[in-house]
């Protein structure tokens, strides 16, 4: 018996040290990154494997801000991830209920184009927008980038919201009907209410992959002055490529924020991913 | 009451601003591509129509077109035949534990997912650094100080070294996959099984692994489509180099067009990208159904 339980609590422990070992290589790179950006950029070349900051240097923190122009560049974030996380919640939400509580005849034909935006990859828009988004005077405007956005995370959020909206009964709009109910009114006091998960789990999603966005971005958005937050990075590779220790602090400051979201928005978040992976 | 349903007017206004936004941004700008695949255009000046000698060229000539082809295929096989695997062992795993310990390693796993692919690609070229790196330090603790390798730039470990970090971010989404589809296993199921006397691995390989065939199906077709559509972390960390060892397809047409002046070209290669991403997802999703179709024969 004793014997039996010590096997076993031996390979519960091997258990362990193996999950163990995964999640210290998923954080690792992570560490190691945010550990040396506290130090000076010298002890990066020193003999040993790693090393932790005794005596943390802020200033590398400070100097990532004002040099990476962190500010500029994430007021610019901001004023493209708002808008375009709300229009493309919105959007998919009015054309989820549409497509699965509504009659109509293209109904079919709307979803195919909605559902486009999965299959076509996002980089074969990149060449012919540059003309396409010239002729309108979208290349270097906010305006542009968010209506590639938009476009791009609707089919996504359309499918997540038709999933919730197919499992309402249709009660809920007859009654109302009944009682005089006009349509506006209804999505918005009665339909949006219900699906109150979806909006969370279709706006966190929307917001962390728009504030990520970057190949888009370097693409349509040309001039210093309306750069997104990667650029905060990729601008310390010409001029400030030595100073690895405030590249490392600007990543750290970069990376910083989805993770807190992330770490809060956690449930949300993964509900939005398993619902696209049941669906296919 | 059911002329309430098929209200055209609030049809309309739910449903145009949606589509018009992707006819505006998806659609046309591919009707445009398809129009400059057929020219020669250097991005300035007068555009030449080529006809089809621009598909001509990067079907029969263009040898770093099938290189990214073969990268392509490469990151697929790595993704299906090691990280899943793996992935799907862990999360076997995971399903046994206590709630909290599932739970704090299920979130740590996935936090390299929700980090934009610009830090990540710039995380693994420090750690890659063959002077600073963390991985040359550990080659030199381990007593090989004198090998300094150039893990991004060495042909022989460039594919290999870039290869790693997609499936290194894209391992938290297969775990998460996995995960919440081994929770849909009916538990009934999986007891019946031990009580006729089934062991641990006739329960994985006759019981949960067949209940699991559509969520492998649908993470395989995730699996194809994203690798496919790898990018920013080739462009930001080895452009393709060395020489076209890394290059991967939409990489190669954006450095057509804009690093080479070859804008037509580009949009060729665009299109034929288009062409394959669309084949592939009804191929793949074609001959996942053949298959279910075959089972549920079989089953009746």
């Amino acid at each position: 018996m004793t014997e039996f339980r010590m096997r076993h609590r031996a390979k519960r422990s091997i258990l362990f040290l193996f999950l163990a070992l995964f999640a210290l290589a998923q954080i690792f790179p992570l560490l190691w990154v945010a550990s040396y950006s506290l130090q000076k950029s010298g002890d990066l070349f020193g003999p040993e494997l790693i090393k932790f900051p005794t005596n943390p240097v802020w200033n590398n923190y400070v100097r990532a801000w004002t040099d990476g122009k962190i500010p500029q560049y994430l007021s610019n974030t901001l004023l493209v991830v708002i808008p375009s996380v709300a229009l493309s919640t919105v959007l998919s939400f009015s054309i989820a209920y549409a497509y699965t509580r509504m009659k109509w005849k293209l109904r079919p034909l709307a979803w195919f184009i909605i559902t486009i935006g999965l299959t076509i990859p996002i980089h074969t828009t990149l060449l012919p927008n540059f003309i396409w988004y010239n002729s309108f005077h979208l290349i270097n405007t906010h305006l542009g980038l968010i209506i590639s956005y938009v476009a791009f995370s609707i089919s996504f959020n359309a499918i997540i919201f038709s999933g919730l909206l197919s499992g309402l009964p249709y009660s809920m709009e007859e009654s109302a009907f009944l009682d005089g109910a006009r349509y506006p009114r209804i999505l918005v006091s009665i339909i949006a209410p219900m699906t109150a998960t979806g909006f969370a789990t279709v706006g966190v999603q929307t917001f962390l992959n728009h504030w990520n966005e970057f190949i888009m971005a370097n693409t349509y958005l040309i001039s210093e002055a309306k750069r997104t937050l990667p650029f905060s990075i990729i601008r310390f590779q010409g001029q400030y490529s030595a100073d690895y220790a405030v590249q490392f602090a600007c990543m750290t400051l970069v990376a910083l924020p989805p993770l807190v979201l992330y770490f809060a928005f956690n449930r949300w978040i993964v509900a939005g991913i398993t619902a696209g992976a049941v669906k296919g | 009451m059911r002329s309430a349903f098929s209200n055209k007017k609030i049809i309309a206004l739910l449903t145009l601003p949606s589509v018009a936004i992707i006819i505006f941004a998806i659609i046309a700008p591919l009707v445009v591509s398809i129009y400059f695949s057929f020219m020669e255009w250097a991005g300035f000046g007068a555009a030449t129509f080529v006809g089809w000698e621009n598909y001509r060229q990067l079907l029969s000539h263009d040898t770093t077109f099938y290189r990214s082809l073969s990268n392509t295929f490469a990151l697929i096989l790595v993704t299906i035949f090691l990280q899943n695997p793996v992935a799907f062992i862990v999360a076997a795993i995971l399903t046994k534990l206590k709630d909290t310990a599932s739970r704090t390693l299920r979130t740590i796993y996935f936090i390299p997912a929700t980090l934009s692919l610009v830090v990540v690609t710039k995380l693994w070229t420090n750690i890659y650094n063959p002077s600073y790196g963390f991985l040359n330090k550990i080659l030199a603790s381990l007593g090989f100080g004198g090998v300094s390798i150039a893990w991004l730039s060495d042909p022989r470990t460039a594919l290999g070294s870039v290869i790693w970090i997609m499936i290194w971010q894209g391992f938290g989404w297969a775990l998460l996959f996995y995960y919440a589809g081994l929770m849909t296993v009916p538990k009934e199921l999986e007891e019946a099984a031990i009580v006729d006397g089934a062991n641990r691995l006739q329960l994985y390989t006759r019981i949960v692994l067949p209940y699991m065939v559509p969520v492998i199906q649908s993470v395989i077709v995730i699996d194809v489509i994203s690798s496919l559509k790898q990018m920013e972390m080739v462009f930001l960390s080895t452009e393709g180099g060395p020489g076209d060892l890394t290059q991967f397809i939409a990489v190669y047409l954006y450095q057509k067009a804009f690093r080479y002046s070859e804008y037509g070209y580009g949009n060729t290669i665009s299109v034929i990208f288009v062409i394959l991403a669309v084949t592939l997802t009804l191929v793949i999703q074609w001959a996942f159904k053949e298959r279910d179709h075959g089972i549920k024969r079989r089953l009746r």
